[in-house]
């Protein structure tokens, strides 16, 4: 497990002094009150998903089993119709429809179903902001797709793909809790803040939030690492690269759900280069796109 | 020389001059930036040549230092570190593989700085890129950002190293069935293992697996692990190895081996039994990186294995073309690598390579190590019809048993007369530094005796070969004591 890294200290540390450029007073206030909840650590921080945490732990039980993966799956009535509702999409193929827990555990098997349920119990059971729905979709949407590219990107390196999934899935989870605790903090101070202002406030704020999270979560060494320095890695500096494929995946995942760059900004990106991938290679990874998307469709609640 | 071959000469080397006056020039063009490459650019450059060293990945250094020896070798310390010997303590479950290896960056990076440091100061031009032939003379060279630029090299040196071999009925996903490039990326250590192959690469990891408590399944066909090594101190090994949980299983093919999207790699084996793991490790070769080179573009082809054929001097079939380290095949040692590339610079520019290397030592780096030197048993006898073998077991020799290293062997192989030393074969925790010393001794033509004469400090494990001479001796006083067969037989 890793503590808050240092660089996420000093962005906390700067992000309280620095005067926001928006001006605006909402935007002012809850900017100081989540930096300096977030520098004291004093943030209402949610449990990892219950079941989704069994089932994890359950993928790394000797003596796990199909059916005690299907009995605990019965417990989540939600995410229990959401693994039918995808082992019986067009991209699972399955050659009869799909009725019981145990036929989905079966033909989806232990590791996708596993995805599926971290994915899902996170999406519906985690974070719940009332009047933010579609900003928490967004943001479920485009982790997905993070998750889906660093997949790819990984395999196209023939390393870290285990972990490069989690890292891409994970590497925005201070979003929703940002989104939760200015929600809270607008009702205590009694102020609306604009939608753009969230979503600017959620940028700036999330690493660090994500930082506390994962801490508390004790996600995996690379998980921290992608949380915390995705977006502020240095280039041609050795390290692990799990940071770098994030990076990537995650502005893959902006063009894909987003449309936010063209494909031209796109390529031009520092991470290519950084992760030693050629514009042939850049063409194998775009050309799974498809995959990715199918990825985001089939699981997104 | 007929007149039409003459034209076809001249025309030629109007060729190579346009080439050339388009081109970057260098007087040597080395593709690859291992060990084989980088002691192929030194050697130019120290000869007073202008060199161009590229290479494709991210660093200099090839897999050597990135994905094969030196990550092994890191991770291999650090079992020996989170285990004692005495005891084989298991790890905590659960544990991140990157915790075992968090050395790694540091190493590897300091490693890559000293090599880059070393061409800069010796004026080698480090050029990142994919190289291919455009002519026998020029060469592509494109970047990762998508530019180009050709050069041109007098000679070139092909030292683009190898990778793992990727059987076509084995599916790797680098996720749950894993190469020896992608095993080292796993999140956690696994429950399980099943090792395929029995080679340096496979054994090395396999035994560094069950020491950290992975229940680990090594397959092969053949009837034991390491066939080029000594059956004695290969046995020595398989034994150590099943003392730290692991199992070998020699003399089955693979029916099928997958992942069986669920929870498990699947191996079906001929006999129909099966073996169930959660990663797997598919070890069954290497193969050359020759795919972005356009052989043809320069005349070359490969041969039959996919290697680039080369002779004793590692000159290919354009004489202006060498090439070095894996690419060429066996023995594909980083050590060897080094010296091909110096003397393949050397030939070509008629330079004085020195004595060839009579004597190449092998280190494999399995717990516990192996070395070896010389001949073995096998090969002595053919060649000198009778043999002496003398032998020291670890747990004879203070060191040993001071530093808890008692399952170590250490085997010299004389001659008949049991005085010419013939070879030195050790297993056993300090192997790969010890065995240098039966490699000077060979080559200086030292006789057993001079094991038995001269003082070693004490308490060492090179007391060890004091230990084997002395063997060695008793026995040739027994032999010479023995009366003769014939008086024997009346």
């Amino acid at each position: 497990m890793r503590a808050t890294t240092p660089m996420t200290q000093l962005m906390i540390g700067a992000l309280a002094s620095a005067p926001p450029s928006a001006g605006v007073q909402p935007y002012t206030l809850l900017h100081g009150a989540l930096a300096t909840r977030l520098e004291r650590g004093d943030v209402e921080l949610p449990l990892p998903p219950r079941v989704a945490t069994e089932v994890l732990a359950l993928t790394r039980d000797d003596d796990a089993d199909i059916g005690r993966l299907a009995k605990l799956l019965h417990q989540d009535p939600a995410l229990a119709g959401h693994v039918l509702r995808i082992a019986n999409s067009p991209g699972y193929l399955p050659r009869s429809p799909i009725v019981s827990l145990q036929q989905a555990v079966t033909h989806l098997g232990f590791t996708l179903l596993s995805e599926i349920a971290l994915v899902a119990s996170m999406q519906s059971g985690v974070f719940k902001v009332r009047g933010y729905e579609s900003e928490l979709r967004g943001i479920w949407q485009h982790a997905l797709a993070s998750g889906g590219f660093a997949r790819e990107i990984a395999r196209k390196l023939r390393s870290n793909v285990e972990s490069a999934f989690l890292c891409g899935l994970m590497h925005t989870i201070g979003k929703p809790l940002v989104l939760q605790t200015l929600v809270n903090e607008s009702g205590k101070l009694g102020v609306a803040a604009s939608r753009n202002d969230v979503r600017q406030l959620i940028d700036q704020f999330h690493i660090a939030a994500g930082g506390l999270l994962a801490k508390r979560w004790a996600l995996p060494g690379a998980v921290c690492d992608a949380i915390s320095s995705y977006a502020s890695y240095t280039s041609g500096t050795a390290g692990p690269r799990e940071p770098v494929i994030t990076a990537l995946a995650d502005r893959l995942a902006f063009h894909l759900v987003d449309k936010e760059t063209d494909e031209s900004a796109l390529r031009a990106h520092r991470a290519w280069v950084d992760l030693n991938l050629y514009p042939e290679d850049a063409d194998h990874i775009l050309a799974r796109t498809d995959t990715v998307r199918g990825l985001v469709e089939s699981m997104l609640l | 020389m007929s007149a039409q071959s003459i034209d076809h000469a001249a025309a030629s080397a109007r060729s190579i001059d346009h080439a050339a006056a388009s081109a970057e020039r260098f007087d040597v063009v080395v593709i690859g930036s291992g060990p084989a490459g980088q002691k192929a650019a030194i050697q130019a450059v120290k000869a007073g040549r202008t060199v161009a060293l590229l290479e494709r990945e991210a660093a200099i250094g090839g897999n050597c230092v990135h994905r094969g020896t030196i990550p092994s070798k890191t991770l291999r310390a650090a079992a020996l570190r989170a285990t004692t010997p005495l005891d084989g303590a298991q790890l905590a479950p659960n544990i991140e593989v990157r915790s075992l290896t968090s050395q790694l960056e540091s190493v590897v990076a300091a490693h890559a700085d000293y090599m880059q440091r070393q061409m800069q100061r010796n004026g080698v031009a480090y050029l990142p890129g994919r190289a291919g032939f455009v002519s026998p003379h020029e060469l592509a060279l494109r970047s990762v950002d998508g530019s180009s630029r050709t050069l041109f090299g007098d000679l070139i040196v092909i030292a683009t190293g190898s990778r793992p071999r990727e059987p076509r009925e084995i599916p790797i996903d680098h996720e749950n069935v894993l190469d020896s490039d992608s095993i080292l990326s796993m999140i956690y250590l696994p429950r399980s293992l099943t090792v395929l192959g029995a080679g340096v690469i496979a054994c090395e990891y396999a035994s560094i697996f069950a020491r950290l408590g992975v229940d680990v399944t090594m397959i092969d066909s053949g009837p034991r692990p390491l066939r080029f090594a000594d059956g004695e101190i290969v046995d020595r090994f398989v034994a150590g190895f099943s003392r730290n949980g692991g199992r070998f299983i020699g003399g089955r093919k693979i029916a099928s081996a997958a992942w069986d999207g669920i929870s498990a790699v699947r191996t079906v084996l001929d006999d129909g039994s099966e073996v169930v793991s959660e990663k797997m490790l598919v070890a069954l070769g290497r193969v050359a990186n020759v795919e972005d080179l356009d052989l043809a573009a320069a005349g070359l082809a490969m041969d039959d294995r996919g290697q680039v054929p080369a002779d004793e001097n590692c000159r290919t079939a354009v004489p202006h073309i060498y090439a070095v380290g894996d690419v060429i095949g066996a023995p594909a040692l980083a050590s060897t690598s080094m010296e091909q590339g110096r003397r393949a610079i050397c030939h070509a520019l008629g330079l004085p390579p020195g004595h060839a290397p009579e004597l190449s030592p092998i280190g494999i780096y399995t717990i516990p190590e192996i070395a070896t030197v010389g001949l073995d048993e096998g090969q002595a006898l053919e060649r000198h019809g009778a043999i002496i073998v003398g032998r020291a077991r670890f747990d004879e020799v203070a060191r040993g048993q001071i530093g808890g290293i008692t399952d170590g062997l250490l085997k010299l192989v004389a001659d008949g007369s049991g005085r010419l030393l013939l070879g030195a074969h050790i297993v056993g925790e300090g192997a790969t530094e010890l065995i240098h010393v039966a490699q000077m001794a060979l080559l200086a033509g030292f006789g057993i005796d001079a094991f038995i004469e001269n003082i070693f400090n004490f308490p060492t494990l090179a007391e060890a070969y004091r230990v084997a001479a002395l063997d060695v001796a008793e026995q040739r006083q027994a032999l010479a004591a023995a009366p003769p067969a014939a008086d024997r037989a009346a």
